[in-house]
């Protein structure tokens, strides 16, 4: 046997320099949403920029009537008295139901899939191997959802606003326009809470992130069957929906104002059990 | 400075009674070690011993089901952030994001150290590492190497490796042995993970051997050395029975080929060289025995009896 030959001392190295730390989790986790970002930025202007392009033949057209129906408050989720406003169209085109049911799911998917994907990529291991609690790293996620939300809210907004850039008197109010997307905003915290929730005790990305978008398309389904008939109006208290009227407060300019914080509360609710969860359990190997 | 002292005094890693459960399945039984200030402890075992769920334990990945954990005096558990402030750690498997290239992986992970990767082109000099292609294109021994240079590159006082030489080829395992031997000679505790027995024998001061979930043995490497004694080859000119061989005190193993007797001998060799003067010797080879043998022999045996632990 050959053994190495080293001194049997040697001089102790300088200890290292003190690192600012800043939000890399936060960071990484953004950089890994990118595509599905990408994806809901487009959508956002792609819908806003057809409404625009449309809006002048939709108001010749005079669909007032079929907009208005219960029919089509059911698909997205809002009853309104008039529709034949630039702010009632994009308002049901864009921020109805179907505000929720995709870019909520995007962001659902992406606050479900940040956790166990570093767990896949294997990176979780390593990097709760160095000076970094659970409850940091879960945080971080967090924080990367919420700010996912809140690039997808900006991106809507200027995609509206794009809009209005081909259509003649859009008369948006912008001060409403706002506070719509506050509230779909509140519908995002709760997307993340629930993505979050199913990431920390799930060991797939795909897996977890399909189950939050899986209840957020549930949560589209009851809110559908509740509006078609009194007997099932039950199904609308239990949804997330019903918490989100965004589309009234942009054409109605009134909403209940404790709605959206119902949402919140249980987005908050849902991330600090995954908090929770995330502490207490074993990780799994990738 | 009364607490750091109080640190050094206690051993680097202490686990007691260390079990851990998957619901009826125990996949550590009662570990109980002491790893000393300073030492290469290698950590031996068939797959599926417990390796690799007694290093998580330790580094508050999974948590024990009982039983105690404390490295550098810090609990492993209750004072994780201080206990990972001063570790290294190399898993088994390096896995890492493929799309981030080497540069990034390094730059992310000393961000979340919070430290400056000091030893970063000392490092990356020494295992010729790749830095500026996706970590996508790696091959497996680039992507070990990675994983070497994130757990040493902000000189961190103890090291937990697992399967360190896992994927590299014989020069860079040579390589990454005499640094081992380096790191020890600067004060640094290391303890890893290997099946690679011949890399334990040159680098561990002591070693563990585990085998479902219980610890079979922790001995000095050289309490090993003596146990496998020497392997001796003798060709006589005249005849020699076996039994007069076998009869020689710590002679063990005799057998015999065209003339030629093999046998293994552990102890002092004076009562074989005094019974070899008898004969005519045409030819005496002695070799030390490779430490697989005695390792493989904990593998194999039931643990009736657990060794001793030699405490220092």
């Amino acid at each position: 046997m050959v053994t190495p030959s080293v001194p049997s001392t040697l001089p102790p190295l300088p200890a290292p320099k003190k690192r600012r730390r800043g939000v890399p989790i936060a960071i990484r986790a953004l950089i890994n949403a990118k595509m599905l970002l990408g994806a809901g930025v487009f959508y956002a202007l792609f819908v806003a920029l057809v409404v625009g392009l449309l809006y002048p033949t939709m108001t010749k057209l005079n669909l007032d009537a079929y907009l208005t129906s219960t029919g089509v408050a059911s698909l997205v989720g809002a009853k309104l008295t008039h529709a034949s406003s630039f702010a009632a169209i994009i308002g049901l085109e864009l921020y109805g139901a179907f505000y929720g049911l995709i870019f909520g799911s995007i962001i659902g998917y992406i606050a479900g899939a940040a956790l166990p994907a570093t767990i896949e990529n294997g990176t979780l291991d390593l990097a709760l191997a160095r000076p970094i609690s659970r409850t940091r790293y879960y945080s971080e996620l967090w924080l990367s959802a919420l700010f996912a939300s809140v690039l997808t809210s900006l991106a809507t907004m200027f995609a509206v606003w794009l809009s209005t850039l081909v259509v003649k008197n859009a008369q948006i109010d912008w001060t409403w326009l706002t506070i719509t997307q506050l509230i779909e905003f509140a519908f995002f915290v709760f997307a993340v809470g629930v993505g979050l929730l199913f990431g920390s005790c799930m060991n797939s990305s795909r897996g977890a992130g399909g189950a939050a978008v899986g209840i957020i398309f549930l949560g589209y389904v009851m809110n559908a069957l509740g509006s078609l008939t009194n007997k099932l109006n039950w199904l609308l208290k239990i949804e997330p929906y019903y918490y989100t009227p965004g589309v009234q407060a942009l054409v109605q300019h009134n909403f209940t104002y404790w709605h959206p914080w119902v949402l919140v509360g249980v987005g908050l609710l849902c991330a600090l059990c995954g908090m929770i969860i995330f502490n207490r359990r074993d990780l799994p190997m990738a | 400075m009364i607490a750091i002292a109080q640190q050094k005094e206690r051993p680097a890693i202490e686990i007691s009674d260390l079990h851990k459960s998957y619901g009826n399945v125990q996949a550590v039984k009662g570990i109980t070690m002491n790893i000393a200030h300073g030492e290469i402890f290698g950590f031996l075992g068939p797959n599926g011993a417990g390796k690799t769920t007694t290093i998580r334990c330790m580094l508050d990945l999974i948590r024990p089901t009982a039983g105690n954990v404390r490295i550098l005096g810090y609990d492993a558990q209750r004072e994780r952030q201080q206990v990972h402030r001063q570790i290294g750690y190399l898993p088994g498997d390096v896995r890492l994001p493929g799309d981030m290239t080497g540069k990034q992986v390094i730059s992310y992970f000393a961000d979340l150290q919070g430290l400056e990767p000091v030893r970063l082109k000392e490092l990356v000099a020494r295992f010729d590492v790749e830095l500026k292609g996706l970590l996508k294109s790696y091959s497996k021994g680039m992507r070990q190497k990675i994983g070497i240079v994130l757990a040493f590159m902000c000189n961190p006082a103890l090291l937990i490796l697992d399967e360190p030489t896992s994927g590299l080829d014989p020069l860079m395992q040579k390589t990454f042995n005499e640094f081992l031997l380096e790191e020890r000679a600067r004060g640094k505790t290391i303890f890893m993970s290997s099946h690679i027995m011949s890399d334990v024998e040159k680098v561990c001061q002591r070693v563990a051997v585990i085998r479902n979930g219980q610890l079979v043995a922790v001995e000095a490497v050289e309490a090993l050395r003596e146990k496998a004694g020497q392997r001796v080859t003798v060709e006589f000119g005249d005849p020699v029975a076996t039994e007069e061989l076998a009869r020689i005190p710590g002679i063990r193993n005799v057998t015999c080929a065209d003339g030629t007797y093999h046998f293994t001998i552990s102890g002092s060799m004076d009562a074989l060289i005094k019974a070899l003067s008898r004969h005519e010797v045409r030819r005496l080879l002695a070799e030390e025995a490779p430490l697989e043998e005695v390792f493989l022999k904990f593998y194999e045996e039931q643990p009736a009896k657990l060794a001793p632990e030699l405490s220092r």
